[in-house]
């Protein structure tokens, strides 16, 4: 890992930035938390102004003169704890307000997050893993936000600081300059120790997420690691990242100590510094002895700001690079462009084309090249294809999950680009090999997205064969499944994401490869009950069994990423010797077979 | 998880956690020592200065100058001198809490790995990388921001109190009484902030949730325009986890705001009895101004003290989950005398076997199954059957609940893991893939294995074309979680991950469910020609594999129903010749 050194001026600039850019968007709690600490640091005075009166007035008198207390004891007693209450309440409205500010900052960030990568193209989410965009939403919204728990506290308390160097002026302009010279050095000390943290901090950062990383994948492959007996090596894996971060972990914690512990020992001796020079300056009759008690007094008070300032200054490292993550996601730009078009309520099935159409990920070479493809209204497509040929990827631009590099892909004419925002999926739904299921009753993961009646949701998981298992779920339709939930089988998950697909009767179904952990009987009459339903659908389905195949009206053989042939599944069994080599593969296994049997 | 009431619970969980880890606990008195020893040197310093003012300033006409240099530099010096033990007590602290979290982090994910729980309940897995992160982290913070706090917090509150009861012990019982008063009531008021506590962290747990579907479910949202509906329920999840947020911090004011009143209440308390006890018993107003000193140096701490609560309960819920964890005791443990497989083949016995996942639903009762070693078994089953169990408990994925997995007449428990991990490969049908390219992920199975191995493994299984056609060959990278692959061909790399080991027992899970059938049979068919003489167990959805089979067990409901070979099965008419019929219709030639 390199350590990209970011300079002091842009660290605080930029830190300054986030820190206005939270501040205007919550002006009101800024504010009111800001005077809140005004109203503390003030009330620390007054109550070292307290002290000093009852000392001055009663307890000096009495104690040491003799007096009587009876005139001054309760209204100083009252006095100090008038001025604790007044604490009190400041404590409380500079803390409320803080803390409104800081919650509610982090939890418009995160929605932004969320709405933002929602809008984000999918050639963008592949290349990202999930467990890091959720870390980037999660503790990096935590991290760059840091800065508004000390903020408000910080510019309070610098009133203080300010307050000090006024009083001392007044008092004597040599010592004053001492005073201001001496705070000066401090403040250099804490800005430099800041940002030293600061390219310090993005390490510990960058290798949080890399143990993060690693967690993730191990616990994702830990089938396959305990299948291979490699929980030693994955655990040896996990603790060298560990130790590193370990390692970085007491860099930063041993020079946070030096600098806090630092500073505040430099705040003593400007103390004794200042008593020293206040002791020179009584001989040459500048001062008084009692104006260098006051300093001294005014002195020790500036402890809270300095180590608030302090805390600030840090605090804009670590926010810094915790946002710096946040604002990578906010920056990206791969919107996925919508048009105006609304979809079309027509009931029948769609006519899909695409033209000149070619695709490739980011990495490697064209997946799809230059293909040319019409499927009419109400057909069922089978697309057939040998492995990694380009099948799911040619389902998942029907479906505009992803945009062709070149040419277009069209349903009724009209170019899948022109839809609105959300329009496509009335049209058009979509079933993948993989059923992902929210965390959601059984009704609200079918219904998703789309308002359906209780009948549609029945009618539908019927049609996708799944109300069946569902009736024998613990609360039927409002079992909750997902990450909380109910665990089903990877059959009747693909079941539950069928029925997702048909509730909203689309004039565009297509699955891809999506009953593959259906029994083969079962797949058999779900997708004879699709075709016989009343659904005016087209459907394209990925498929390998001949009784699908059977099925379809059409074929689309697929290899390499070009069409090879289209034609009935006749057509096609008698004309392209690979597309039979696939498709016949068991029969032909189990004919040779039995010929060996046969010969032996 | 254990059901004590929350505000025991924190300290229990604390203590717990000192007790696990040992190197957190190392040294700690030498360390609150250094922290102790260095807030007694930074005393000096106000004294220095108070004796400076009081004698060199206030009371001579003439200052000497002098005098207050030499007083000035041994408070200096004595500052410096704290600085270095203060830092080094910081440090210390620092060392132990990452160096001790570190190990704790790392025993936590072996500990996970050993557990079933990853993959028998794949859709808690994201919570459970929290377990090695964040709530390790909150562990963390707790140690760095508020274990200093209490134990420089200790230390002055300790001192101040001894120092009062030199002053005047009187008045350090009135102190020490209104302490003890005070502490009662933070432990009441903590309780209810451990209540508000526990609500954000549902909340929190929730929106982190809505937030973690939404990004995994992002293909599904877009496939289904369900976006704004997303947002919508993200939105909602994070407005009620600010309300508990806000709440809390809320509560967390009045609580702060109390440690302010009563430092007010106990110095206007001290300077009552003080003037009216003083008068008498020849109280002098330096000795009273000198305990309201320490008055001020005891109650700075408490505030302190009240903070840390604050993270204490966050931390000692951190605790908690990881505790949950690492008290669940793991089920397949490596055995301590480890009895060593036998050379050759290996026969296969299950003996008397039941399991079950979850206790109301049994799977196996009393299994006994042989397979004979050398020989090719397909398992078959509908789903839900418990074929794919019956290979997990044969690969010792899972122990039984009862009765005996034997290889080769030894029970599987008393086999050492690299002993049959090196004897016995097993692919399960989701085909892993790490982050990297194909020819590390095929190594992932034999780590020594040369670039030859690779090579000649994948010549075997006839994978050689496939190879051939990837952008990068061996060299490619599969992309995280292999997703720069397809299904079909992660399941081709699994493969050769397993056959690389040269197992003696090769047990497939509808290990190439994802391959197209003409590369499946090929694959399948190379397999043949070379595992001859080996015994290998192969549970299949397609029953192409059956029939090549030497015999052919069939799963229903958990039980063995039939077994003998395709011919004999076919013939017998029972639930494997409606099974044949079924796929003889779903891949016979439609003419």
């Amino acid at each position: 890992m390199t350590t990209q050194h970011t300079s002091l001026k842009s660290m605080l600039r930029e830190g300054g930035a986030i820190a206005v850019r939270f501040a205007k968007a919550r002006t009101g709690s800024f504010v009111l938390a800001v005077v809140g600490a005004a109203l503390f640091v003030a009330a620390i005075v007054a109550s070292a102004i307290v002290i000093g009166w009852v000392t001055d007035e009663l307890i000096v008198p009495v104690l040491d003169g003799g007096e009587s207390y009876e005139d001054l004891l309760w209204p100083a007693m009252w006095a100090v704890v008038a001025v604790a209450l007044w604490k009190a309440a400041a404590v409380i409205l500079r803390r409320t307000a803080a803390s409104f500010l800081q919650f509610r900052v982090q939890a418009d960030a995160r929605h932004d997050l969320i709405e933002h990568m929602l809008k984000l193209e999918l050639a963008w989410y592949q290349r990202q893993s999930t467990g890091t965009l959720l870390a980037v939403s999660d503790t990096d919204v935590r991290q760059g936000t840091f800065i508004l728990a000390p903020l408000p506290y910080g510019i309070g308390s610098s009133l203080l600081l300010v307050g000090t160097v006024v009083l001392i002026l007044i008092l004597d302009p040599w010592l004053a300059l001492l005073a201001f010279f001496c705070l000066g050095v401090i403040v250099a000390v804490n800005m430099n120790g800041a940002w030293r943290m600061f390219n310090a901090f993005r390490d510990v950062q960058s290798l949080r997420g890399e143990v993060s990383g690693i967690a993730h994948e191990s616990f994702d492959g830990a089938l396959t690691i305990k299948a291979l007996g490699r929980i030693d090596f994955e655990t040896a894996r996990f603790q060298e990242a560990s130790e590193r971060l370990r390692d970085k972990l007491i860099y930063v914690l041993e020079m946070m100590a030096t600098y806090r512990v630092g500073v505040e020992g430099l705040l003593s001796a400007v103390t004794v510094i200042m008593v020293i020079a206040g002791a020179l300056r009584i001989n040459s009759g500048a001062v008084t002895p009692g104006d260098i008690v006051t300093i001294a007094y005014l002195l020790s008070l500036l402890f809270i700001p300095i180590r608030i300032i302090g805390f600030v200054l840090w605090s804009i490292a670590s926010s810094r690079a915790g946002w710096e993550r946040v604002q990578d996601v906010y920056d990206v730009r791969d919107l996925v462009p919508y048009g105006d078009l609304l979809a079309d309520s027509d009931d029948t099935g769609a006519h899909v084309s695409g033209s000149t159409v070619s695709f490739a990920y980011d990495e490697g070479g064209a997946v799809i090249e230059d293909l040319n493809l019409a499927i009419k209204p109400g057909r069922v497509v089978a697309i057939v294809g040998p492995t990694a040929s380009g099948k799911s990827t040619l389902t998942a631009l029907m479906a505009r999950l992803w945009d062709p590099s070149t040419g277009s892909v069209s349903i009724d004419g009209r170019d899948l680009r022109s839809f609105a925002r959300s329009a496509l999926p009335g049209e058009v739904a979509y079933v993948s090999q993989e059923s992902f299921l929210f965390d959601d009753t059984v009704t609200g993961n079918i219904a998703f997205g789309v308002l359906a009646s209780e009948g549609d949701v029945v009618a539908a998981a019927k049609l996708a064969g799944a109300h069946e298992f569902i009736q024998e779920l613990p609360e039927e339709y409002d079992t909750t499944l997902g990450e909380r939930g109910t665990s089903l089988s990877g059959g009747q998950r693909q079941r539950i994401a069928l029925a997702r697909a048909l509730v909203r009767k689309p004039r565009l179904l297509i699955l891809d490869d999506a009953t593959s952990a259906v029994d083969p009987s079962v797949e058999a009459r779900i997708l004879e009950r699709l075709r016989d339903s009343e659904m005016p659908s087209t459907i394209v389905i990925v498929a390998y069994r001949t009784s699908s195949i059977a099925l379809a009206d059409e074929v689309v053989f697929i290899d390499d990423g070009k069409i090879v042939a289209h034609g009935t599944h006749h057509e096609l069994t008698a004309g392209v010797p690979g597309y039979a080599r696939i498709v016949e593969a068991y029969a032909e296994d189990a004919a040779e077979r039995a010929e060996e049997g046969r010969g032996a | 998880m254990s059901s004590e009431p929350k505000g025991s619970g924190t300290i229990y969980a604390l203590r717990r956690v000192f007790q696990e880890t040992p190197t957190l606990r190392k040294g700690i008195f030498i360390t609150i020592g250094f922290a102790g020893l260095g807030t007694l040197i930074q005393l000096v310093v106000p004294v220095v200065i108070q004796t400076v003012i009081d004698q060199d300033l206030l009371g001579a006409d003439e200052v000497d100058v002098g005098s207050v240099l030499q007083k000035g530099l041994i408070a200096l010096g004595a500052m410096f001198l704290a600085f270095l033990v203060r830092r080094q007590a910081l440090v210390r602290l620092a060392r132990a809490s990452a160096t001790g979290l570190s190990e704790l982090r790392v025993r936590t994910f072996e500990h996970l790995h050993k557990l079933s729980i990853l993959h028998t309940e794949a859709e808690r897995r994201g919570a459970l990388v929290a377990r090695v992160t964040s709530d390790i982290a909150s562990i963390q913070d707790f140690m760095d921001w508020g274990g200093v706090g209490l134990l420089i917090g200790v230390a002055q509150v300790v001192l101040a109190v001894v120092a009062m009861a030199i002053y005047r012990f009187d008045l350090a019982l009135v102190v020490i009484a209104a302490v003890v008063v005070y502490t009662v009531m933070l432990v009441w008021i903590q309780r209810i902030l451990a209540r508000a506590h526990d609500k954000v962290r549902t909340r929190v747990a929730q929106s982190l949730g809505a937030m973690g579907e939404a990004i995994s479910g992002l293909p599904v949202i877009r496939a289904y325009g369900a976006e704004e509906e997303t947002r919508v329920k993200v939105a909602d999840a994070l407005d009620a986890q600010f309300r508990s947020e806000f709440r809390t911090a809320l509560l967390g004011a009045s609580l702060f705001s109390s440690a302010e009143m009563f430092a007010g209440l106990i110095t206007a308390a001290v300077i009552g009895v003080g003037v009216v006890t003083g008068a008498t018993s020849g109280m002098t107003a330096g000795t009273l101004l000198a305990f309201l000193f320490l008055v001020n140096l005891l109650v700075q701490p408490i505030q302190t003290l009240v903070e840390t609560l604050n993270q204490a309960q966050s931390a000692g819920a951190g605790v908690r989950r990881i505790l949950a964890i690492l008290d669940t005791p793991i089920e397949i443990d490596d055995p301590d005398d480890p009895v060593l497989l036998p050379a050759g083949t290996l026969r296969i016995e299950f003996d008397d076997v039941s399991f079950h996942y979850k206790e109301d639903a049994p799977l196996f009762t009393g299994l006994d199954v042989e397979i004979a070693a050398g020989t090719r078994v397909a398992v078959v089953g509908e789903t839900g059957s418990g074929k794919s169990t019956f290979s997990k408990l044969l690969t010792r994925i899972h122990d039984p609940i009862s009765g005996r997995v034997l290889l080769g007449g030894v029970s599987l428990t008393d086999i050492a893991t690299d002993d049959l991990r090196r004897r016995l490969a097993y692919v399960p049908q989701e085909g892993f893939l790490f982050d990297t390219t194909v020819a590390d992920n095929i190594r992932y199975g034999k780590p020594d294995a040369t670039e030859a191995e690779i090579c000649a493994a994948i010549t075997d299984l006839e994978l050689d074309s496939w190879v051939a056609q990837l952008p990068a060959g061996l060299s490619t990278p599969v992309g995280e979680r292999g997703g720069q692959l397809s299904a079909g061909e992660r399941q081709l790399v699994a493969l050769a991950r397993a056959w690389i080991v040269e197992p003696d027992v090769l047990v497939l899970d509808e290990a190439t469910s994802a391959v197209d059938p003409a590369l499946e049979v090929q694959t399948r068919r190379a397999m043949e020609q070379l595992i001859a003489g080996r015994t290998s167990v192969t549970v299949a959805h397609r029953l192409s594999t059956a029939e090549a089979a030497d015999e052919i067990l069939v799963f229903d409901q958990g039980e063995l129903v039939e077994r003998g070979s395709h011919d004999e099965l076919v013939a017998a008419g029972g639930v494997y010749t409606a099974m044949y019929a079924d796929w003889v219709k779903g891949t016979q030639k439609v003419e």
